[in-house]
């Protein structure tokens, strides 16, 4: 049976690594930084994936960042997601010749659906994943493009149809609201959300400890919990997280 | 005078992976490096003489892998090498292309070092929650008795992505054991064949050890 996924995602900006606070960007430190606060290589081996997004505006440098994603990654040995800024072929051609084994896209999903279904295409449906990121407005689950900036005209059953006929293999459920807060996910939509699906979901936005990660697993039909949090979870948090996950019976992959 | 001077060039514990244009073969390069291998990318069928162990990665489709192998006279110089005793390690689809045939893209014979018949994962309509292409962690089951998987004990979970998965004629070459809607090889050896469906190089501490078995052992 497929295992449940704990998931640590890097926000990159121009050479660095950020925390977010409802998708506000805040700098954190350089690859020193996280190698001197979370020993990456030992780190990763309490996690199941890892994701790096590229959260730059304006203009990236994308050898840069490709550069970046190579130093961190030379000496972990688990599946790589990379995304942020992907707008054509090539974007993701670099991110899968830099090791990139799925990609993240959100933006292009409402701007050009010949490029997602070529992507699917050339690379599989396994590769693509979607990231549906989400604002709660009077009760209202309403959907978000550009970091948050551009609301979708899209119901979510609309969009999570129109994510399984393009093709998409996965969902990250981001919800912009708990974005860097800490006070756990919003396992109501979560629930709603993986009623309608019929693709893998992975829970972001909102985790702050060890227990929030438990709640979200614990709901049927969801496959993975991420943290983007640099605070939360230093040191050891991730590795006591994953123990006691362990703990608690969910079923995750053990090494 | 042509096998001995293949002899002394060939270096101990030298890893080649072949490259023949399918997917990104830096994170099997970084692992091999990792568990102290000394390994090289080897584009050129010519060179791969100069290893003690060869390594088919893959990801990408079975048809255009196979044109590939043909196209640029990797196939028979394979079996020649394997036929002489380096043991030979395919990944992914490295593995299923050590089977007898696919019917991916269209019917396709592969090199035939295995006995195996590469189709379509079958997920019943009662497995409805369950999802082609299989994708993530999941345990595999052993037979404790294989060289790959020395010092393991009886199951151990690996990192999968694939549609397609490998049945062996002789159950006993099955090595690994997995579940996923239908039970497959997940990973095979025969003599000096060996291959894994799973990832060894995305499967951290477990994978690096599959690894380590695979440079371990002797030409046979």
């Amino acid at each position: 049976m497929l295992k449940k996924r704990l998931i640590f995602t890097l926000l990159y900006k121009d050479g660095g690594f950020c925390i977010s606070r409802n998708y506000r960007l805040q700098r954190v430190g350089g690859v020193e930084w996280l190698e001197a606060n979370y020993k990456f290589s030992d780190v990763a081996q309490s996690i199941d994936e890892l994701v790096i997004l590229d959260v730059s505006r304006g203009v990236s440098d994308k050898d840069l960042f490709c550069s970046v994603v190579s130093q961190i990654t030379q000496d972990i040995f688990i599946p790589l997601v990379l995304g942020g800024r992907i707008k054509t072929v090539q974007d993701v051609d670099l991110l899968v010749r830099n090791g990139a084994d799925k990609v993240i896209i959100n933006t292009l999903i409402s701007e050009d659906q010949a490029v997602i279904k070529e992507l699917v295409e050339t690379y599989g449906s396994q590769c693509v994943i979607a990231s549906v990121d989400y604002r709660i407005t009077d009760g209202e689950m309403l959907l978000y493009s550009e970091q948050g900036r551009k609301r979708l005209d899209y119901t979510v059953e609309e969009y999570m149809d129109l994510l399984y006929d393009l093709g998409i293999g996965e969902v990250f459920l981001n919800s912009i609201d708990r974005d860097g807060t800490g006070q756990g996910y919003t396992l109501d939509i979560a629930k709603r959300v993986v009623a309608v699906i019929r693709l893998p979901v992975v829970l972001a936005g909102g985790a702050g400890n060890k227990y929030h990660f438990e709640e979200g697993l614990a709901i049927k039909g969801v496959d993975g919990v991420s943290t983007a949090s640099l605070f939360n979870f230093i040191g050891n948090g991730l590795p006591q997280a994953r123990e006691h996950l362990l703990d608690k019976g969910i079923n995750m992959a053990k090494w | 005078m042509e096998a001995y001077l293949y002899y002394n060039l060939i270096m101990v514990n030298s890893v080649g992976i072949i490259d023949y244009g399918c997917g990104n073969l830096r994170s099997v390069f970084n692992a091999f490096r990792h568990i102290g291998a000394d390994c090289k990318i080897v584009d050129n069928p010519k060179d791969l003489v100069f290893f003690s162990h060869l390594v088919l990665p893959g990801v990408g489709s079975y048809r255009k892998a196979m044109q590939y192998l043909q196209q640029h006279e990797f196939d028979y110089k394979i079996k020649k090498i394997v036929s002489d005793g380096t043991p030979l390690l395919g990944i992914c689809l490295g593995m299923q292309l050590l089977g007898s045939r696919s019917s991916e893209g269209g019917e396709t014979p592969g090199l035939d070092l295995i006995e195996a018949d590469v189709d379509l994962l079958v997920c019943s309509e009662e497995d409805g929650h369950l999802k082609i292409p299989h994708v993530g962690f999941n345990t595999v089951h052993i037979d404790t008795r294989s060289r790959l998987f020395n010092g393991f004990g009886d199951s151990a979970d690996f990192y999968f992505t694939h549609s397609y998965r490998m049945s062996c004629k002789n159950s006993l070459q099955a090595i690994g054991i997995t579940s996923h809607g239908e039970k497959f090889a997940s990973a095979v050896e025969h003599m000096n064949i060996l291959g894994t469906q799973f990832h060894p190089e995305k499967s951290q501490q477990s994978g690096l050890k599959i690894l380590s078995n695979f440079i371990g052992l002797k030409p046979c």
